[in-house]
């Protein structure tokens, strides 16, 4: 059932982002990156500023400092169009299909930027990684089930052959199993196939299992990053969760 | 001559009405498109009051009533059923729809009210409209038909009226009402938690705004001795808007200025445009349309505040203590001794009091979701107690059950010994159970200190009956509510700001002010949703010393935080949920020894 | 009997001018959140425009494709102008309605400036007659029938078939997520005022057309059908406007048969009043 997707990786680098909603700064001075190849976490507790880092990646949430790279280009406070066309391709958490479009209709959306005799050719290599959305192709997008949903969202952002992928919580309300699978297979097999991908996860050990690096954000910075095997084993990743470390970054061979 | 009686008069009449929508529009946040209904309303009825029986007058015009009351009943009856005309509207304006679609209802309802009483000839004329209508104080023996004499003291009589139009709506909204009429058009869902009846407010609002629009078209109605639909349709209505948004909605000075400068401004500038033959007939009312259609619009872009914008209303505090003293004032206990057993002074990590506020079983179920699934717990008096947990635990919706903002599908909870199960969310309020909210709730254009006044339930000046008995009725309310805004300003130190616009802070300060609104109302049990969300870790932490100070004092506080560092320096005990159910319960020390709160947290 | 039928067929007219205006306005709030109240204030400018294009000599039809192009260009830029900058700074919905509502003051009684106050007419033919099953329409009644028609089963492929269309509801649905997808959302919001104004000026110069002779002012009434009918069908529904407009179109007129003329317009006032008060999402809308 695996299918050759072959993305066309670009590495994605955020460094020292601090952004907010207008007022006070929500997330300070992080610094966070992805390869081609790589599945990337960040993780945290609530209210760490997740969301709004991803939110400030894609053009959303206005970043006052840093800048946003993908590849070559600099995409810092561009449109959200313009840094789709940028090859960013980004799952929100919330209101993450066309509810009153139809899931065919979704997908089409997805491959907007394509011309059109590649969009029927796209929507099959969709559906092949996602077949259950095969039998609901006429279905109005609001009417399908949680778990059928995220893949349909995730399935819009692949009919765009992102170079990155950026997926905010995909597995919040979803049953376990269900997350399981979304995570182990599909978001493994994005990595697998040549994407850069950065994902944020409420669900810290299911996504550590599934990383080749993790950023533990707390309270608007980073405060921990490193192999997933070695934070997991360092004392103070739990207390970053639960209180009390600060800025540390664990020693690794990589960057 | 003529000119300027007529200038004065129409100033009046236009003073009264912008007044009373000003009050409904800039005070109340009401956006009354069909306000001038109530201008009909009035004026219909004065003249459907003052005419003698249609039989008598030739006849030829039909209407209701005909009573040839004598001065001043037409008027009075006018601003009577102005104000009982207002009561339908509630229906549309009371309810929970969308700012935009209330409008059209409101705008479409004034259209439809003209064009039934254009059709139906036999409730005021018709199309034609009513003429003759007798003048107050005339014909007889007061004043001879002709005399300039007349036409001087009506003038005057309108513009007395104007002005005591304009005491009477300063008077209520320089009250504690008219700061809840504020707070209300700011936030209304946070003036609703905090036990305002919204729905009596603004019908409320609607009444007095609908008497006064009620008397000045009973004025005019007397004056021009003619009424028509032609008189009331919906542009009159948008002139109005444009005059009181132009002069500065909220200010009621403003509001006047407004009526100078629209309706009656424009009456007189066309007055100096050369009429000529060559010109089509109607191209100069017209063009005056068209001017003030583009000045709301640029009004609304440049200076959308007005002319005379709202003043802020700045309360000087008896004087200061020396800066820097934020240290508790003697005597000024924040928390009320009578209703609290002695607390233990040992400090938080003492024995803890009596248990205050216990759930049993609590089930909240909605939609097939079981967010809170059979929650049982005991918060001691005098503890901080934290209540921690990963996304989706259900934290914000226990607070959300014990503040009785959402009703239990299950399960029992006693406040104080109290079944306070079935009990609602303003009353819990009153028994010293407040909960704060997560969201933004402060309300914006109102000052810090205004922010704290608002929450004081009960206040005499808080009604509308208060408000118009006038200061001497509430001065003695609202100097105590004064006194205790300030001990809890100094307390938190936040007195300096204590005549700053809510808006104008910053987040943490918001947070804090938040707070300070909670104690305003002598709570016995703090519910603190998020207090720290989004604040910087300084004040988080001066935050967390200021709520265990409260706590030494006898202060019960049960807080929702995510901050877990907070959790750890301040709070003692912590509660942990997950899925809706208590997981563990300890210190954060404790807590994260045990594997399945960090297992909890971990797996999400 | 022949009463209730002549009603009808006025009633399916009156239904073709209010679909055709209906979807536009529907149209317009969909996808930008604008209740565009100068709408009807346009539509009379677009009449006026072919009545100056008639008066020159030419036909009222030639008179129509002025008025579209006139008022599709027209709408833009009120909308570029006027509602984009307000809405972009935060703008209120409340202050929104009373700024379409200074706009309407401005386009209408700039119209009468220029128009004069006096009722006018087209110089048109009205074609024959046609008599069938009970009902009697003239040729140019016929016409704006098949109009309508036409433009519904347009609308219909648009929205359904074309990329454009498809942009167009995704931007109404979730505006963040259609730039998230490459939409370049102001361009689509561009496209469809000028669509709309397009659909706008038509449905004025059916209205006059309809009319006979009209004013400056005649569009006031009709805002309130139109508004009827997009609350019924529910506000952005497409296929809502046209089963409101059905719905108001036949019942106003049929309504004239049991009550007096001048009341008909009461029927469309109430159906709005409560809708507004009962189901504002409207009969297609998802329930709130």
């Amino acid at each position: 059932m695996s299918a050759e997707l072959d993305l066309p990786g670009l590495p994605l680098r955020a460094e020292n982002v601090t952004a907010g909603y207008g007022g006070d700064p929500v997330i300070r001075g992080i610094t966070v990156g992805a390869d081609p190849g790589q599945v990337v976490s960040l993780v945290g507790p609530n209210g760490s500023g997740k969301s709004t880092l991803l939110k400030s990646l894609v053009g959303i949430v206005r970043v006052s400092s840093g800048t946003v790279r993908v590849g070559e280009r600099n995409v810092t406070n561009q449109a959200p169009e313009e840094i789709a066309r940028a090859g960013v391709g980004y799952v929100p958490q919330v209101d993450d299909v066309f509810a009153p479009l139809t899931v065919r209709e979704n997908l089409e959306m997805g491959g907007y930027l394509l011309r059109r005799a590649q969009v029927a050719g796209r929507i099959e290599r969709v559906l092949t990684v996602f077949p259950r959305l095969g039998t609901m192709l006429g279905r109005a997008a609001g009417k399908i089930s949680g778990g059928e949903r995220k893949m349909l969202a995730m399935g819009r952002v692949l009919m765009l052959d992102p170079g990155v992928f950026l997926l905010d919580e995909p597995t919040a309300n979803l049953a376990p199993k269900v997350a399981a699978e979304l995570l182990d297979e599909h978001v493994r097999r994005l990595a697998a196939s040549g994407a850069a991908v950065l994902i944020v996860e409420q669900r810290a050990r299911a996504a550590l299992a599934i990383s080749d690096l993790t950023y533990v954000l707390g309270g608007g910075e980073v405060r921990m990053q490193g192999l997933p095997a070695e934070l997991s084993a360092t004392p103070d990743f739990i207390e970053s969760f639960l209180g009390g470390a600060r800025d540390r970054a664990v020693p690794s061979g990589d960057s | 001559m003529f000119y300027v009686i007529n200038l004065l008069i129409y100033a009046a009449v236009d003073a009264m009405a912008c007044l009373g929508l000003s009050q409904q529009f800039g005070v109340a946040g009401v956006t009354n498109f069909g306000f001038i209904i109530f201008q009909a309303a009035g004026g219909y009825t004065a003249a459907v009051l003052a005419l003698p029986p249609k039989s008598a007058n030739g006849g030829f015009q039909s209407y209701i009533g005909g009573w040839n009351l004598p001065f001043p009943l037409p008027w009075i009856g006018a601003a009577v059923v102005g104000g009982l005309i207002a009561l339908p509207f509630t229906f549309l304006v009371g309810r929970r729809l969308r700012g935009d679609f209330a409008a059209v209802g409101l705008l479409v309802t004034a259209v439809l009210l003209n064009l039934l009483v254009t059709n139906y000839v036999p409730l005021f004329n018709g199309d034609a409209g009513l003429s003759l209508i007798p003048t107050p104080l005339r014909g007889g023996n007061v004043f001879s038909v002709q005399s300039t004499g007349y036409e001087w003291a009506f003038t005057v009589g309108a513009l007395v009226l104007a002005l005591l139009v304009y005491l009477f709506v300063r008077r209520v909204t320089e009250s504690p009402y008219g700061r809840t009429l504020r707070a209300m058009r700011d936030n209304d869902a946070v003036a609703d938690s905090l036990g305002k009846n919204l729905l009596s407010l603004r019908t409320g609002t609607l009444v007095l705004g609908g008497a006064i629009a009620g008397l000045s078209g009973g004025v005019l109605v007397s004056y021009i001795t003619t009424w028509s639909p032609a008189a009331w349709g919906y542009a009159e209505t948008v002139v109005l808007f444009a005059a009181v948004i132009i002069g500065g909605a909220g200010n009621h000075l403003g509001a006047v200025l407004g009526a100078v400068l629209v309706p009656v401004g424009f009456e007189e500038v066309t007055r100096f445009i050369p009429t000529s033959n060559n010109l089509p007939p109607n191209l100069v009312p017209s063009l005056e349309w068209v001017a003030i259609g583009l000045l709301i619009v640029i009004f609304l872009w440049v200076r959308p505040q007005g002319v005379l914008p709202e003043r802020k209303r700045v309360i000087t505090l008896p004087t200061a203590r020396p800066p820097g003293d934020t240290a508790r004032a003697p005597g000024a206990a924040l928390v009320p001794a009578a209703r609290t057993e002695p607390a233990d002074p040992a400090g938080p990590a003492g024995p803890a009091g009596p248990v205050v506020l216990e759930a049993a079983g609590l089930v909240r179920e909605f939609g097939g979701v079981r967010a809170v699934d059979g929650v049982s717990l005991a918060v001691r008096q005098g503890t901080l107690t934290g209540l921690i947990g990963p996304n989706g635990a259900g934290k914000s919706t226990l607070l959300a059950l014990l503040a009785g903002t959402l009703p239990a599908t299950a399960g029992k909870i006693t406040y104080r010994g109290q079944d306070i199960t079935g009990t609602p969310a303003f009353r819990r309020a009153r028994l010293g159970l407040v909960r704060t909210f997560q969201l933004a709730s402060e309300f914006k254009r109102l000052t810090v200190l205004e922010n704290l006044l608002t929450a004081v339930p009960g206040q005499r000046g808080d009604s509308l009956r208060g408000a118009i008995a006038g200061k001497r009725y509430w001065r003695g309310d609202e100097a105590a509510a004064i006194a205790r805004a300030q001990v809890i300003l100094e307390r938190f130190g936040l007195e300096p700001l204590a005549n700053s616009y809510a808006g104008d802070l910053s987040g943490g300060q918001r947070r804090l002010v938040e707070i300070m609104r909670a104690l305003m109302t002598e709570p016995t049990m703090l519910l603190l949703d998020e207090p720290m969300a989004g604040v910087h870790p300084n004040l988080a932490r001066r935050i967390g010393r200021d709520l265990v100070a409260l706590c030494q004092e006898g202060m019960t506080i049960l807080m929702v935080e995510h901050e877990l560092a907070i959790m750890d320096e301040f709070c003692d005990p912590v509660i942990v949920m997950a899925e809706g159910a208590v997981l563990a319960e300890g210190t954060m020390q404790q807590l994260r020894g045990r594997s399945e709160v960090v297992e909890a947290y971990l797996v999400g | 009997m022949t009463v209730f039928l002549a009603s009808i067929g006025f009633g399916l007219v009156t239904a073709a001018v209010l679909a055709i205006a209906s979807i536009g306005f529907t149209l317009q709030f969909g996808v930008t959140d604008v209740l565009n109240l100068a709408y009807g204030a346009i539509m009379i400018a677009g009449a006026f425009i072919a009545y100056v294009v008639n008066q020159a000599g030419l036909s009222v039809w030639v008179g129509l494709v002025a008025a579209v192009a006139a008022c599709s260009l027209g709408s833009v830029l009120v909308n570029t102008g006027v509602y984009a900058p307000f809405q972009r700074r935060g703008t209120s919905p409340i202050t929104m309605v009373i700024v379409s509502l200074g706009m309407t003051l401005i386009i209408e009684f700039g119209v009468a400036a220029v128009a004069g106050g006096t009722s006018v007419s087209y110089t048109m033919g009205q074609g024959q007659t046609y008599h069938f099953a009970g009902l009697i329409l003239t040729t140019v009644q016929l016409v704006i029938i098949a109009l309508s028609l036409v433009i519904m089963a347009g609308v219909h492929a648009l929205l359904r078939y074309t990329k454009l269309g498809k942009a167009m509801r995704a931007t109404a649905a979730n505006r963040t997520l259609a730039r998230n997808c490459g939409i370049r959302t102001s361009r689509v919001i561009t496209v469809t005022w000028a669509l709309t104004g397009g659909l706008c000026g038509l449905a004025g110069v059916v209205f006059a057309m309809d009319s006979g002779s009209f004013s400056a002012t005649s569009t006031d009434i009709f805002l309130v059908l139109i508004l009827a009918a997009v609350f019924l069908g529910g506000p952005g529904q497409a296929y809502g406007a046209m089963l409101g407009a059905a719905v108001i179109g036949i019942a106003t007129e049929v309504s004239a048969a049991f009550i007096p003329a001048d009341y008909k317009y009461v029927v469309a006032f109430v159906v709005l009043l409560v809708m507004l008060g009962v189901r504002p999402a409207g009969l297609l809308g998802a329930r709130a």
